[in-house]
């Protein structure tokens, strides 16, 4: 299980990956070994919770990573993020990355599988664009995409 | 290029979710890795909230961003078993968010002993 764990971290931004993998792994671990011991539905139940929580909080750091927010200024502050001056064009395609992960963790939320492998497609396209607006107009991404 | 403007801050901030302030309470008493957080947040909701382990870190991970909490060097830390602690500002918006608590229960205790009369 740790094996299918650590693979799923990677749907996580390379640099919440490389800040907190590792301590995310071994947490992980210590977790399931303590439900291991409590029988094999206590031990299902603990695994399809964290494969459900890391899929999720995945999606929503990736989100964050898109729109370029702090975390807490979505969810505790209510501010926007620091002033910049882009061109139109990433802006869209930061827009358009934003939306198909919005729809995405709705998607995720009510259940809709087919909806959420759909967006999830139109998401890696919006991103792949933005990363070639991010090339075109030579912009330096200070939160590298995964 | 377009302007994106800056929205004023918000003087009386949101309340914190729930997994945040959990973890800020369990902070307060002192430094924790995020085993420890998990299980004393376990003991400090009466076992009503298990946080899992992607919930814990997408919460760390915006508190470390917001510069609430920081990474507590420890002489046996290693890099999968690292430390946290409350900074300052931490334990101002843990203050602010109990005192909003304090008074949303007097205020809700005036109103039941109002139905109650």
């Amino acid at each position: 299980m740790g094996a299918i764990f650590r693979v799923l971290l990677y749907l996580y931004p390379q640099r919440h990956r490389e800040l907190l993998g590792a301590e995310m792994q071994a947490v992980f671990e210590q977790g399931a070994q303590e439900h291991r011991l409590l029988g094999p539905s206590q031990y299902l139940r603990f695994v399809l919770l964290e494969v459900g929580g890391l899929v999720l909080h995945a999606a929503i750091a990736q989100f964050a990573n898109a729109t370029h927010r702090g975390y807490l200024e979505n969810q505790v502050n209510g501010t926007l993020a620091p002033p910049q001056d882009l061109p139109d064009e990433v802006i869209e395609a930061q827009n358009r990355v934003a939306v198909n992960l919005n729809q995405l963790l709705l998607a995720i939320s009510h259940h809709q599988f087919v909806q959420a492998r759909f967006y999830s497609n139109e998401e890696r396209k919006a991103r792949e664009n933005l990363r070639q607006m991010q090339e075109k107009y030579g912009i330096g991404d200070p939160q590298p995409l995964p | 290029m377009r302007h994106v403007a800056r929205r004023p801050a918000i003087e009386h901030p949101k309340p914190l979710t729930e997994p945040v302030l959990l973890i800020l309470m369990s902070l307060a008493a002192q430094p924790r890795h995020g085993y420890a957080l998990i299980k004393d947040i376990e003991t400090l909701s009466r076992h009503r909230v298990r946080l899992s382990t992607g919930t814990l870190y997408g919460a760390l991970r915006r508190l470390l961003d917001e510069g609430w909490i920081e990474r507590f060097e420890q002489e046996d830390t290693s890099r999968d078993k690292q430390a946290y602690r409350l900074t300052s500002e931490g334990r101002r918006q843990l203050e602010l968010e109990l005192d909003r608590f304090r008074e949303l229960s007097r205020a809700g205790f005036a109103r039941l002993r109002l139905g109650d009369a």
